[in-house]
């Protein structure tokens, strides 16, 4: 609790866990039932976190970074290294080293330290030049004229917020490919491929004239543009710096037509998202190495033609359900995937990022291209038209500059060193294993896993993994006066800034072990049940994608059950006897929710939506997972400041205002009498400004909220018995239903559902818990 | 017009009547006013001055330079600018309005009215047709237009000139041809007398003596106007009496090819006079031509060996007379022991005498077919049944009742068939004939449409088919009853019951959609090599230009691309602000970029069709791509109007190196691996792969018509190339080596002549023969799906067909059989016709009658055909020796069974067939059956054949030269292609210069000492030194310019085509090229023309006695 109301939980670290103090044995630890996780943001910005001009020094033996955690000997100017205990001397530059004159890596309140490795001015920009980085947008044609115009609109927009040095590409699609050469002065010029036909990048070089041949006899004649640093000069003819191109890429947006073969009737667009990623992704690949580049794509519509078609082309055919996929009925599903897998592998390897903008009615293929997009650390915006807000702010965020930025860093690496004895499964997340074994590798994967080292080519300020530990099943607490008391994590990420400069972060973190089998009381306090339930929430999602028939209510439930005998007080069969300590209290209602959200029931969701879900459950920090799983209710009325409101049906009333935050939408939802008043215009009176500040006070605070969230929420503002209060009842409780609606209280409202009620679903859990 | 209406509506046609209005609901193909009168007009040599209707049309080329008109001028003398458009400023000249032109070149303008025939003939000679048979032999000498009017000279020139028949003949022109006169007709040609050597006698002497006198020589007194029909040297005398006489002797007497045993060449002929090459001048009117002929004539009579050849063409064989044919025209050989040594007089042998004036033909006469006068002559022919020798001609105008009997002749049974040749611009136009809802009149078993030999009986209740013999019912619509002829009244109302050539209008049967519009795509080659030579330049000028002369409309549609080693469409859309560029660079699996957009209508994109044209050179000046995609961009290209079909034109410039269908430089490959090259040389004619044919036989059947202008410098395998345009009715344009100066010109004329002349697409074509016969099979460029169709996604004026016949079954003597040709077709304007054209002859057992009724022109375009397709598969001896056979084995036929009476020692010619060892050896010496020359030269040569003509097949082989120097000594009234000279380097002299020219290709030869100032006068230059490689024909401000000029425009008014003009000097591999075209010389290809005859008639000789 003390931990919740901290406004800032993560720290300077930005790292949370599961459990803040460590059983001692893998038999203790799967006791547990909630894992070993670590919840961790490898670039969150703080302000107390001290930026480091020069090379941090490493372990010879385990290259972990020197932190505070090392024991240095002063005078002998040695330090050891708490991972493994390797005497490390300083080198000569440390000399001067001192209890006194400490580095800033010694620093103890300096967990967390960022490294510059390319900020040292150098005299000679040559040798170390700055890359900008790249933007490839990735236009769909294949909507109607609206949408064209809607989606034109905010890429010009996107366009005039590029900084003027970043290098832009432009690829539209439909039936086919086309790649705009923008350096080509002439006449507007593309290249067009076929969307039918797998193309693998060699071919898209050659093709593009980018090929080694090609390269090798001077390029194809006709070429432009001047070398722009790059080695590779060909490929200035398609990416040219963004204050260069603005006016030919706004001409070219001007001319830009739907796509124009023809659609028969019955008939979905052939539309070759999938050859149209390939074409980007090979085109990405002339750059030159490191070069941090991202393929933003628009996609309006599912992908019909060539590899990586989600659906036929028959609009008899429905897109998939989550039906079709349990019963293996989607006959396009697994090659999809495969086929995305392999673009994101390519992706990865080049070290390019895959954004993805779908907007549509129907579904995209989200489901399928997912792996592309996690692998590769790119973001996704899920909407229903490309004129929605959540598109339209969602996009424009991504290249807005200053506070609000997404801080968009490119070819990140993170490494984990860890104590002994502890073994890392695997990370959910937006990143991709580098399969680098070593001690820590445990046997077990979770995620992306079998390695201590995960690209993440694309990463910004709020992106979040999260870390399943596992313990070595070697049994020594039996000696623990010989062990130290204290684990040690560290995490290093190396990336490059949106700057173009490379960066180190280096977080340290210690926890303490503890012989649970002697002391449960110390283990219960280091519980963070709120980490907990986002850790269990990925977990589940992640078994929901990865095994087969896996059933994930009765998976939670399970786990439940086993917590909380564990963790209850009680009488064995005495359900009235079961209390849980304060550190598990909230721990089962966030299950209630879990079990009642999108992100198990999948009833009422596609597989893209579900899709959608996972991904940005699985990059956000704790707090938005939280929120979530658990939306947050926040009550206005005349007699009181706005406040926390049971997450509820009974919270309605007629004279309140109630604000929603689900993350993924927010709604305003207005008693019926407020409704009322409002519509008849009370606020607009001056002898009613109470009531329109009482009006204005939940949108202010909505503002704020879409300000910081990226993907932006949905906003729905709504009336008590109107159509839209569906987005709210959704979310409450459920404890006054049609069974049970005599009991209600007036202005109250009532929600038609068989679904148990928190009330009941405690009963059930009391029961079952108490078993013996 | 006449009315033929059918039971539907009538369809009015316009004929001449209404020229303008051209696409409209009838706009019939060929005749149409506009467009297509005047593109025939471009043709003929003689184009009446008086049709002014016919004036707009587009001449083919555009040169304004025929015509003197000022105008033109100017554009003529481009020729400076590089290219400029050619010829005429595309205002002036082009299809404008020739009526100016009309009179002027025509000198003799005045009369010629078709009609007029009438005036002419001194002689009185009525039978024109008859008596045109000769024309080939006449000294035709200008085309002019003298034309029927003179028929006068057939008498004197058959043998028949004995007959009085003639003179009955005479009467009237065409008209008349009575019953009575069938006889004569016949007969007329015919010689009846045959041997006997003192008819000819008679004739002979007389007649020369009087004409020639003067000059001795040229009895082709060239244009003027009675006399020179005659051709006969003789007839130059003058009309009447003149004629009869000579053509006796020619014919039996002809020219002997004496010499048993080798004589060696030439010696001079004992009488004739001497050969100089230039020939006595002013005397004779024209220019004194052919010295030669003159000479031998009058001497030689006496000795029967005499040689003048008469002209008989279209031998009248009339079975009645006498059939003894026995004497008929052999060339015999005059005693050869006369004279002790064999010798054969050069200057007596058999030649080919260009016959002057235009020769009114009917098709059928007294219920009888008509001999065809010969392809190469210039007549106008009156449609009285069968259909125009134009649009389909016999090898044999006789049909052989036993496929034994054929055999035995050694002739070739093929019908030529041009079904959409330009036809005289004098010429009634084919009537289109609508039959509403119901379509054509049909025979219900064979399928064959109504034709005027479906015989009706029953009171018209019925009539039989002509071709399969079944008895159907006549249409309850369509049913007249007939009258005391037995012919139903409305005959000579309904062309479809009185014309062999009529067009029907299709309906919704004949349709798998709806016609397609006129879409063209053009497709040009921008790698390296193409933009550095100037090509790609000039075939966007040539495109931008032409574009005017599209039909207008919004049925045409039109497209572009360019690629090198990838493949640039153009978006042409007007809702874009400027042309978009979309490049395919997949050569290897290649896809259309767009689906729409690509290909436009036309009033569409005009304005960026244009601006994209201009800039194009300027766009790829840099390009350093010297790949080239050409198989995968026809095949883009071709998927880009896959849905609709249509003309796909494309600009080659170098082999094809990358992509689908790629090749390689194979000829080298061939060259330096010796040993293998020689053994299967051939293959190297032959397609590398399949490749290409797979994809032109898809092209084909979405009804894309591919033609290739190939501007190149180097090897690019033409014999793969071709096999595209060849599958899909369109052709190969070869400039090699392309010349940014001289090429542009011909280039733009080439495409405009491409664009503008009449044709059709998606057409099929059958030919049905009556019972006894079949097809064998066709050839052509076409596509062959199923055995009795040919399929031609694009047919035009100029392309033939041959169509092998054989035997199935014996023919009745004395029946007739009938061919009927259907094309079903798409005009430009999207009108679905079908033109019909049948043919009915009359059968034969005679053998003599075979000989008699050959047509040379015919016979020998089929032997070049068939020469022509098998060089690629067999070793070209193999074929030299199968084409030497052919001739041998005709002539001996003859020899054995129809010559009597003769000594062994003379080489006996059939009359009608006396060229044919002449043209045997020209043919042995052609490009393609020497090996000497380029594969591709090779190739494009055996490409060009495979659709060429009859008319232009002879030239191809055997060129025609003038001498220039001394044109302007010339009268004004003569024909301007007057005196040709024979082909032999002997009538060549140094201070001459000449003028050679195939239909194709022009070599103007200078030679070593030709007066400085004709030099300055006609190129501008000082002296032989200073010709320059690079040639363009300018006009300059004096008379002999001007007359050069006139003469060049002329001559491609005649072969429809630009022809490639190029200066030669001797002592240089252009002099040599030219003499290598002098086929009666001795040469590494063969030997000279006397040693030829003496090694036919050698074997000749050996065969009959083995």
């Amino acid at each position: 609790m003390s931990e919740m109301a901290n406004t800032d939980p993560e720290g300077l670290d930005g790292v949370r866990m599961s459990w803040n103090v460590w059983p001692r044995t893998k038999v203790e630890a799967s006791k547990c039932v909630i894992p070993l996780a670590a919840s961790f943001a490898p670039i969150r910005p703080h302000p107390d976190i001290i930026t480091l001009p020069y090379v941090p020094l490493r372990c010879k033996t385990c290259s972990a970074v020197l932190n505070p955690f090392s024991r240095v000997d002063f005078a002998a100017k040695i330090w050891i290294c708490p991972f493994c205990y390797q005497r490390n001397h300083f080198p000569p530059h440390y000399s001067m080293i001192s209890e006194t004159n400490l580095p800033g890596e010694l620093y103890a309140q300096y967990t967390t330290v960022q490294y510059s490795l390319s900020q040292n001015p150098n005299p000679n920009p040559n040798l170390t030049p700055t890359l900008p980085p790249v933007f490839l947008f990735m236009l769909d044609t294949c909507m109607i004229e609206e949408e064209m115009g809607f989606v034109k609109s905010a890429l010009r927009r996107a366009i005039g917020l590029l900084p003027e040095n970043a290098l832009v590409g432009f690829v539209s699609f439909g039936t086919q490919v086309q790649v705009h050469e923008l350096g080509f002065s002439d006449m507007s010029k593309v290249y067009v491929f076929r969307g039918n036909k797998e193309i693998s990048k060699e071919h898209v070089l050659e093709q593009l004239g980018l090929g080694i041949s090609v390269r090798r006899t001077g390029g194809p004649g006709y070429q432009k543009g001047l070398p722009n640093g790059f080695p590779n000069s060909g490929v200035t003819r398609f990416l040219l710096p963004a204050g260069d191109c603005e006016y030919t890429l706004n001409a070219l947006l001007d001319e830009l037509q739907t796509d124009q073969w023809p659609v028969p009737p019955g008939s979905r667009a052939s539309r070759c998202t999938g050859v149209a990623l390939s074409v980007a992704t090979g085109l990405l690949g002339a750059c030159s190495t490191g070069t941090g580049a991202r393929i933003i794509a628009l996609v309006g519509g599912p992908c019909t033609e060539g590899p990586g078609t989600i659906v036929s082309k028959d609009l008899s055919d429905p897109v998939r359900s989550h039906k079709d996929l349990d019963k293996d009925a989607a006959p396009y599903f697994k090659k999809a995937v495969k086929f995305y897998e392999n673009l994101a592998n390519q992706l990865v390897s080049q070290g390019h990022v895959l954004d993805l903008f779908a907007s549509a009615l129907d579904q995209v293929g989200v489901a399928e291209m997912k792996v592309a997009v996690e692998k590769t650390g790119g973001l996704v915006v899920l909407a229903e038209s490309f004129g929605h807000s959540v598109f339209k702010d969602s996009f424009k965020r991504v290249f807005e500059e200053g506070e609000q930025s997404l801080g968009l860093c490119f070819n990140g690496t993170l490494e984990i060193n860890c104590s002994k004895d502890i073994k890392i499964q695997g990370i959910v997340g937006p990143c991709t294993s580098l399969e680098k074994k070593g001690p820590a590798v445990a046997d077990t994967v979770i995620g992306e896993g079998g390695t201590t080292a995960w690209k993440m080519c694309g990463l910004d300020n709020s992106t979040c993994l999260t870390v399943f530990f596992d313990l070595s099943s070697s049994d020594r607490s039996n000696a623990p006066g010989t062990v130290n008391p204290m684990l040690y994590l560290q995490f290093l990420t190396s990336y490059q800034n949106p700057e173009g400069q490379l960066m180190l972060r280096v977080t340290t973190i210690s926890r303490a072990w503890i012989d649970s089998a002697v002391s449960s009381e110390e283990l219960v306090q280091g519980f963070d049940q709120e980490t907990a339930a986002v850790v269990m929430a990925r977990l589940t999602s992640l078994k929901m994608e990865t095994e087969e028939g896996f059933d994930a209510t009765r998976w939670l439930d399970r786990s439940l059950i086993r917590l909380c005998s564990k963790f209850g007080d009680y009488r064995k069969d005495d359900p009235a006897s079961f209390t849980l300590n304060p550190s598990f209290s909230l721990f089962p209602q966030f299950m209630f929710n879990l079990r009642r959200s999108q992100f198990v029931q999948v009833f009422n969701n596609s597989p893209d939506e579900t899709a959608y879900f996972h991904m940005v459950l699985n990059r956000e920090n704790i707090t938005n997972a939280a929120v979530m799983i658990q939306p947050s209710l926040i009550s206005y009325s005349f007699n009181s400041l706005p406040a926390p409101a049971l997450l509820d049906v009974a919270s309605i009333a007629a004279d309140r205002i109630l604000l929603l935050d689900s993350y993924f939408s927010v709604v305003i939802f207005h008693g019926m009498q407020i409704a009322q008043w409002r519509n008849a215009g009370y606020h607009n009176q001056p002898e009613h400004r109470a009531f329109a500040q009482l009006l204005q006070a939940p949108n202010d605070d909505v503002q704020m909220i879409i300000r910081e969230r990226f993907p932006v929420p949905r906003l729905v503002v709504c009336d008590q018995h109107g159509s839209q209060a569906r987005f709210l009842l959704a979310k409450l409780n459920p404890s006054a239903t049609y069974n049970n609606a005599h009991e209600m209280a007036a202005g109250s409202d009532v929600i038609f559902t068989d679904d148990v009620s928190l009330q009941v679903f405690f009963e059930h859990l009391q029961r079952l818990a108490v078993q013996s | 017009m006449a009315a033929f209406l059918p039971p539907g509506a009538p369809r009015p046609r316009s004929g001449n009547d209404n020229p303008s209005q051209p696409p409209p609901p009838n706009y019939n193909p060929n005749l149409n006013p506009n467009s297509l009168a005047d593109n025939l007009n471009n043709l003929n040599l003689n184009r009446p001055p008086s049709m002014p209707s016919s004036a707009p049309r587009a001449s083919p080329f555009g040169q304004p330079p025929h015509f003197p008109s000022p105008a033109s001028l100017p554009g003529v003398s481009v020729g400076s600018s590089p290219f400029s458009r050619p010829g005429p400023p595309p205002g002036a000249l082009s299809r404008p309005a020739v009526p100016p032109t009309g009179p002027p070149q025509s000198t003799l303008s005045p009369n010629v009215p078709p009609p007029a025939r009438s005036m002419g003939p001194p002689t009185g000679q009525p039978s024109f047709i008859g008596s045109r048979t000769p024309p080939g032999y006449f000294p035709s000498s200008g085309g002019t237009n003298v034309p029927p009017t003179y028929v006068a000279p057939p008498p004197g020139a058959f043998p028949s000139s004995g007959f009085p028949s003639r003179p009955v003949g005479s009467a009237p022109p065409p008209g008349t041809r009575p019953s009575t006169a069938s006889p004569p007709l016949t007969t007329g040609p015919a010689l009846p007398h045959s041997s006997a050597p003192s008819g000819y006698v008679t004739n002979g002497p007389p007649a020369f003596m009087s004409g020639a006198s003067p000059g001795g020589p040229r009895f082709p007194p060239a244009g003027s106007a009675p006399p020179p029909p005659i051709g006969h040297p003789l007839t130059l005398g003058s009309a009447g009496a003149a004629p009869q006489a000579q053509s006796m002797r020619s014919f039996l007497a002809s020219p002997a090819v004496v010499a048993p045993p080798g004589p060696p060449a030439q010696p001079a002929s004992p009488f004739s006079a001497p050969p100089q090459g230039v020939p006595p001048p002013p005397g004779s009117y024209g220019p004194p031509t052919w010295p030669v002929q003159p000479g031998q004539v009058g001497p030689s009579q006496p000795l029967s060996g005499s040689v003048q050849p008469p002209r008989m063409f279209g031998m009248p064989p009339p079975p009645l007379p006498n059939q003894s044919m026995t004497a008929i025209p052999a060339l015999s050989q005059t005693g050869a022991p006369v004279s002790g040594t064999s010798k054969i007089d050069p200057n007596q042998i058999p030649r080919p005498i260009p016959s002057s004036s235009s020769i009114l033909y009917e098709t059928r006469q007294g219920n009888q077919a008509n001999p065809p006068p010969p392809a190469t002559s210039d007549y106008i022919v009156r449609d009285t049944g069968n259909c125009s020798p134009r649009y389909m001609r016999s090898t044999i105008s006789q049909i052989p009742c036993t496929a034994d009997l054929l055999t035995t002749s050694g002739m070739q049974l093929a019908l030529l068939i041009q079904p959409l040749a330009l036809p005289h611009p004098s010429e009634e136009p084919i009537q289109v004939v609508d039959f509403a809802d119901i379509g054509p009149v049909r025979c219900s078993r064979c399928k064959a449409y109504i034709n005027p030999f479906m015989k009706f009986i029953d009171q018209g209740r019925r009539f039989i088919c002509n071709i399969c013999g079944y008895t159907d019912e006549t249409p309850r619509d369509y049913h007249c009853n007939l009258g005391p002829d037995g012919r139903r009244r409305d005959a000579d109302e309904r062309p479809e019951l009185c014309r062999g050539t009529v067009e029907f209008v299709a309906t919704k049967e004949y349709m798998v959609r709806d016609p397609m519009p006129a879409v063209y795509f053009f497709l040009i080659d921008v790698s390296m090599n193409a933009i550095q030579t100037g090509a790609t330049a000039a075939a966007c000028s040539a495109i931008s230009q032409v574009i005017s002369d599209l039909p207008e409309g919004p049925r045409t549609m039109v497209g572009i691309a360019t690629f090198d080693s990838t493949i640039h469409f153009y978006n042409l859309k007007r809702a874009l602000q400027q042309p978009l560029m979309l490049i395919v660079p997949d050569v290897q699996d290649v896809y259309t970029p767009l689906q729409t957009d690509v290909v436009v209508q036309l009033s569409e994109c005009r304005q960026h069709l244009e601006l994209l044209l201009e800039s194009i050179p300027n766009m790829f000046q840099n390009n350093r791509t010297a790949e080239s995609a050409f198989g995968a961009a026809v095949q883009a290209a071709f998927l880009a109007i896959k849905s609709s079909g249509g003309k796909l034109l494309v600009f080659q410039s170098v082999l094809p190196s990358t992509g689908v269908g790629s090749l390689s430089a194979r000829e080298a490959e061939g060259r330096t691996n010796i040993s293998a090259g020689e053994k299967e040389a051939h293959k190297l004619l032959q397609p590398v792969d399949k490749t290409l044919k797979t994809m032109a036989i898809e092209f084909a059947e979405y009804q894309v018509c591919v033609d290739i202008f190939v501007t190149t410098q180097t090897y690019i395998d033409i014999a793969s190339i071709s096999v595209i345009p060849r599958t899909t009715g369109g052709q190969v344009y070869y400039y090699y080596p392309f010349s940014a100066l001289s090429d542009p010109a011909k280039l733009y004329n080439d495409l405009r002549w491409n664009i503008t002349r009449p044709q059709g697409f998606e057409a099929v074509m059958r030919v049905r023969c009556s019972q006894g016969i079949q097809v064998q099979d066709y050839h052509g460029n076409f596509c062959k799906r199923i055995p009795t169709d040919v399929d031609l996604p694009g047919i035009d004026c100029d392309k033939t067909i041959m169509v092998n016949l054989k035997h199935d079954d014996k023919l009745q003597d004395g029946s007739e059989c009938s061919f009927q040709c259907a094309l079903l077709y798409t005009t430009v304007y999207g009108q679905r016709r079908i033109r019909v054209t049948t043919l009915s002859l009359p059968c034969t057992s005679m053998l003599s009658n075979l000989f008699r009724s050959a047509d040379l022109d015919t016979q020998f375009a089929c032997f070049l055909k068939q020469a022509a397709n098998k060089i690629p598969s067999s070793p070209l001896l193999q074929v030299r020796e199968q084409v030497t056979n052919l001739c041998i084995n005709v002539l001996l036929s003859y020899r054995k069974f129809c010559a009597t009476v003769t000594s062994s020692g003379q080489l006996i010619l059939p009359e009608a067939l006396k060229l044919l060892p002449l043209y045997t050896l020209a043919l042995l010496k052609s490009i393609g059956l020497r090996n000497d020359g380029r594969i591709d030269d090779r190739s494009i040569w055996i490409e060009c054949v495979s659709y060429l003509s009859t008319p232009l097949a002879i030239p191809l082989v055997y060129p025609r030269m003038v001498a220039i120097h001394d044109l302007k000594q010339k009268d004004e009234n003569e024909c301007l292609v007057s005196p040709v000279i024979p082909l032999s380097s002997e009538h060549v002299t140094d201070d001459g210069i000449y003028l050679l020219e195939n239909g194709v290709d022009c070599l103007i030869y200078i030679g070593n000492s030709v007066d400085s100032n004709i030099l300055q006068l006609l190129f501008g230059i000082s002296s032989a030194e200073e010709i320059p490689t690079q040639f363009v024909l300018q006009q300059f401000d004096n008379p002999l310019s001007r007359k050069v000029n006139d003469l060049v425009n002329e001559i491609r008014r005649q072969r429809c085509s630009y022809l490639r003009i190029k200066l030669c000097k001797k002592g240089d591999p252009s002099g040599a090229l030219f003499f290598s075209h002098l086929v009666e010389d001795k040469n590494p290809s063969g030997p000279s023309y006397v040693e030829f005859l003496v090694y036919v008639h050698r074997e000749i000789q050996m065969k009959m006695s083995s």
